[in-house]
């Protein structure tokens, strides 16, 4: 009888709906936010995030959200702050009283308070931020990108445990135990810096732990060449895009990256084709797109590593009919096979008196 | 006997083919006079392949084989006259007996183990005979079936050319390729390298190709395959010979029984009764109802001769001790207590299918040779090894391959990277400088008078603000964030992005059959041409990088066919241009028939039609890059040994 009523419907539906936990990763390298102050300052580009990151959380009242800041020389949480010495902060990102008291006691009263939350927590830690890094952090002219990821990871994978626990009455828990991943959740990365060769394997060893936990990586390139990212993303199915006008980051964030992993399915992504799927090599730090490969530990080479001995795991690697002439020695050798060559280019050319090609 | 003589052309020439009188050598002679200018030694001939007798010409084929390793070459007879057929018929019947004997003496070729009955001989005349039947095909030839050890050996594979042609039979787009490659190769390279050098590098295929070939399927219980059916009352029988065989072997009694009766019974008459009697019932393991007639030739024979006697012969067979559980009941005194047996072990006399499967399988495995023979003198060790309680043994050190990861951060210490534009932008940045303007650009967001800042003002987005004043109000300096201008540009990106992935996803109607508008039989060529293009291009990076420098002339060839096949692409692109200047002016011609006809213009543009020379370009680009890529590594190679060479001398 109850199946017949539409209003079943409609519960199903929203009983199903699962909350989605969005984690942005925002590159704060300064040098690259300095040069690109001219187009989109740091400031605006802030102001634009956190437009993004209210629509994301209007959508839904069980919607979360997790901001980070990837500097040059580590990882800072800009929201939910970190713990404080005296009280435990709510990980689950609960509306935390302290920070809102303290830095603005009434607040104004055409804001959520959520929002005015958010707000106030993050531009506090990018100032501190700011504030704290010295020129010698700035020796260092690339982001530490897997780190920042790694945080996010950690923090959906608390999240969606918390999640889980929480459905203490028996509903909830068959609910969420039948749902693969009590939580959508899903990392937003903001570049705008180069991939650092040196980050390959703590990102990659970032994004299969993503892959493997169903988080979409979705990354906004605003500048610089982020070629792990691409690989990121296409790994686990996010999507990425490169922005050519900075200025328009709210429009790319809000048109191109406000659906969560589950709005997705039944959308076509805007993510660029192109994926530049060229690793770096463990030996030089360069990015190859033709190299060796241990077959033991799949470490890769842009050259035979010394003693043919995997850098990595020591093992004696054997070379095969290729390897055993890798790219300068055949040349050598056709060093031999050109004179024959030429003689009987000679041959023919004077005997036929044709011409050859 | 007589010699076989066939008159025949050969490079277009007359002549006589013919053995020598010793059958030693086949030997070629032109009528136009001189000595004979083919001789092939028989015993270096690998294939022997003639035209079915379908087909108009009668030609015979010969490969040689100079010695091993070399490769082979072929030798093509046209039998050219009235009497071609039956001339070429006696010439290869010979050879090809000539041939069989020499193999089967030849103790260099592995040949599978003869087993049981059939001397050597027997099988050399049923080769003979059977082996070479008149409507042999092109492409049959009578190489002995070459054993197993055979399909590990790459050079025979390579020469092989009878599994060859059976391979690309069944793999048509591989003989499409094979034909394409063949038909534009240049002329330089010869077909036998062409043919080397195309199956080198599908060995793997070639070897699945046979090995599958040579699989039979081994004995299966025949009698239950063999379903009598009652048409119209009467009673059908299809039973071939293999089953015959089968049987007899399989039930020793049928044997008995047939070679008892049958001279007196006719054949077929022994095996309807037989299917009908009660003893096929029995030894099919089905129950005899009393309705059964009894027939009075088989049933007096009893089902259970069949069964003990196989058995006796299993048990004849040597079991070594320490699994012989009938010892140990000896040993022990026999099962004299009280438990009885287990309910499937007891002799039941209404159930005969258990038994009769069991005795079936263990005669069809008494027939097949074993394949895991173990030395007679090992086995009881052997056994004891596998008789052993493994899990009271303590645990097993673990064997596995130790992965011993240095710190990786320490490789990248000797980094060498080209800075990249953004580092060089950075490289000219004064940190202090840097820190101070993010610093002070933080400072700038608006405060919304409350403690928070006033977002809305700061992403810039001017709800009044009508694109167009905007625009030329901003013209002299850059577009502010948020800006109207921006904005669109980056909602047209990203809806590039989507329609892209969205072709991507759900593709454009119509087009795996005709894509961007291609003819679909343009679309074949393409589609051809770049197997073709890719084959060659395989062919000279295997040459390329072999680094072997007697591949060098071959090299050269294949750098030629680069060329070739870059004209080959273009020659498509033309096909595809012509194509589309047909379509555009029938079109004009119907348009303006349209006109004349009813006085009404159809808005049309050429432009809608797709194809053309820019859709094969678009298609082929790859492939031309790919071909590009690889004469420049070639020209590249050659100017370097240009200079080599120049200092040389």
């Amino acid at each position: 009888m109850d199946a017949v009523d539409v209003s079943d419907h409609y519960e199903v539906t929203t009983s199903e709906e699962t909350p989605s936990l969005l984690s942005i990763v925002l590159d704060t390298n300064p040098r690259a936010w300095a040069a690109l102050g001219n187009v989109l300052p740091l400031s605006k580009a802030i102001a634009n995030i956190l437009v993004f990151v209210n629509a994301h959380l209007a959508f839904s009242n069980s919607n979360q959200v997790a901001i980070i800041a990837a500097h040059v020389n580590r990882a800072v949480w800009l929201y939910p702050s970190p713990p404080t010495a005296k009280k435990p902060t709510d990980t689950s990102g609960d509306v935390q009283m302290q920070d809102a008291s303290t830095s603005a006691p009434p607040g104004s009263a055409n804001k959520f308070p959520q929002f005015a939350q958010i707000e106030a927590a993050v531009l506090a830690s990018v100032r501190k931020l700011t504030d704290e890094t010295t020129g010698e952090d700035l020796e260092t002219t690339t982001t530490q990108l897997s780190g920042a990821l790694t945080l996010a990871l950690c923090h959906i994978h608390k999240a969606s445990q918390q999640l889980s626990a929480a459905g203490t009455n028996l509903e909830d828990h068959t609910k969420s135990s039948a749902a693969t991943n009590p939580m959508k959740g899903r990392i937003l990365v903001i570049s705008v810096s180069d991939s650092e060769p040196a980050q390959y394997i703590p990102t990659m060893n970032a994004v299969f732990a993503a892959a493997h936990s169903q988080i979409a990586i979705d990354t906004l390139s605003l500048s610089g060449d982020s070629t792990f990212l691409q690989q990121a993303c296409f790994n686990t199915n996010g999507t990425f895009l490169a922005a050519s006008n900075p200025q328009g980051l709210l429009t790319y964030l809000m048109f191109g990256l406000i659906a969560d992993t589950e709005a997705r399915q039944s959308l076509i992504p805007a993510t660029h084709d192109k994926v530049d799927f060229r690793a770096a090599c463990f030996c030089h730090g360069k990015v190859v797109d033709t190299g060796f490969i241990c077959s033991i530990c799949l470490s890769i080479f842009c050259e035979v590593p010394e003693n043919t001995e995997c850098l990595t795991c020591g093992t004696k690697l054997a070379l095969g009919n290729y390897g055993a002439k890798p790219a300068v020695i055949p040349r050598k050798k056709k060093k031999k096979k050109k004179i024959v060559n030429g003689t009987v280019r000679e041959d023919t050319g004077s005997g036929a008196g044709t011409p050859r090609a | 006997m007589d010699i076989p003589a066939g008159r025949t052309l050969f490079k277009k020439k007359e002549g006589i083919l013919t053995l020598t009188p010793d059958q030693k050598t086949v030997t070629w002679t032109p009528n136009s006079g001189g000595p004979a200018t083919v001789s092939l030694p028989v015993a270096n001939i690998t294939s022997l392949q003639q035209t079915p007798d379908s087909s108009p010409k009668v030609m015979l084929k010969i490969v040689e084989t100079a010695s091993e390793g070399a490769d082979p070459v072929a030798y093509l007879f046209h039998f050219n006259t009235s009497e071609a057929k039956s001339e070429a018929q006696a010439v290869k019947d010979l050879l090809s007996r000539i041939f069989v004997e020499l193999r089967s003496n030849d103790p260099s070729i592995p040949r599978p183990a003869v087993s049981g009955t059939g001397t050597p001989s027997a099988q050399n005349g049923q080769a003979s005979k059977g082996g070479t039947p008149a409507s042999m095909a092109l492409g049959s030839t009578t190489t002995p079936q070459p054993a197993a050890a055979h399909w590990f050996d790459d050079n025979h594979l390579k020469n092989d050319i009878e599994l060859q042609m059976s391979l690309m039979k069944k793999d048509k787009s591989l003989h499409r390729t094979y034909m394409e490659a063949m038909s534009t190769k240049p002329d330089s390279i010869s077909s036998a390298a062409f043919n080397t050098q195309f199956w080198s590098t599908r060995i793997n295929l070639l070897r699945s190709h046979g090995i599958e070939k040579h699989q039979k399927k081994g004995a299966y219980n025949v009698l239950s395959t063999v379903k009598p059916r009652t048409v119209d009352g009467e009673l059908k029988l299809n039973i071939s010979l293999e089953q015959v065989q089968m049987i007899f072997a399989q039930h020793p009694l049928v044997k008995r029984i047939y070679n008892e009766n049958v001279p007196k019974l006719s054949e077929a008459q022994f095996w309807s009764r037989f299917f009908l009697s009660r003893l096929s019932k029995k030894l099919r393991g089905e129950r005899v109802t009393d309705s059964d007639p009894p027939d009075a030739l088989f049933d007096k024979f009893d089902a259970n001769d069949n069964t003990q006697a196989i058995q006796s012969k299993i048990m004849a067979q040597s079991v070594p001790h320490i699994i012989d559980i009938e010892g140990n009941e000896e040993n022990q005194g026999g099962v004299k207590s009280g438990n009885a047996k287990d309910v499937e072990m007891r002799p039941r006399a209404n159930i005969p299918i258990v038994k009769t499967l069991n005795s079936l399988s263990e005669k069809i495995m008494a027939n097949v040779a074993p394949s895991d023979t173990i030395d007679d003198t090992n086995v009881s060790g052997y056994s004891y090894g596998q008789l052993a309680l493994r899990d009271l043994r303590g645990d097993e050190k673990e064997n596995r391959i130790i992965l011993n990861v240095t710190e990786q951060t320490q490789f990248f210490s000797k980094r060498e990277a080209v800075p990249s534009a953004n580092a060089q932008a950075f490289a000219k940045q004064n940190p202090m400088d840097v820190l101070f303007e993010i610093q002070g650009d933080l400072e700038t967001l608006d405060d919304d008078g409350a403690g928070g800042i006033d977002i809305h003002a700061t992403i810039g987005y001017n709800e009044d603000s009508e694109s167009d004043e905007e625009e030329s109000a901003n013209r002299a300096r850059r577009p502010h964030v948020g800006s109207r201008s921006v904005i669109r540009a980056a909602e047209k990106e990203i809806l590039q992005g989507i329609s892209q992935q969205r072709s991507q996803k759900y593709g454009h109607a119509g087009d795996s059959t005709t894509p961007m508008g291609l003819s679909s039989h343009l679309a074949e060529k393409c589609a051809l041409t770049h197997a073709t293009t890719i084959e060659f291009l395989h062919q000279f990076w295997t040459a390329f990088l072999s680094g072997d420098p007697d591949r060098a002339a071959e090299l050269q060839y294949l750098a030629e066919s680069l060329t070739n096949s870059a004209a080959r692409i273009s020659a498509v692109a033309d096909e595809a241009t012509q194509e589309r200047d047909e379509t555009i002016k029938r079109r004009k011609q119907e348009i303006r028939e349209h006109y004349e006809r009813t006085g009404k213009k159809i808005r049309w543009k050429a432009d809608m039609v797709g194809g053309g020379r820019d859709a094969v370009l678009k298609l082929m680009q790859p492939t031309l890059d790919a071909l590009e890529k690889a004469k420049a590594d070639y020209a590249r190679a050659l100017a370097a040994e240009g200079i080599k060479t120049t200092t040389e001398n």
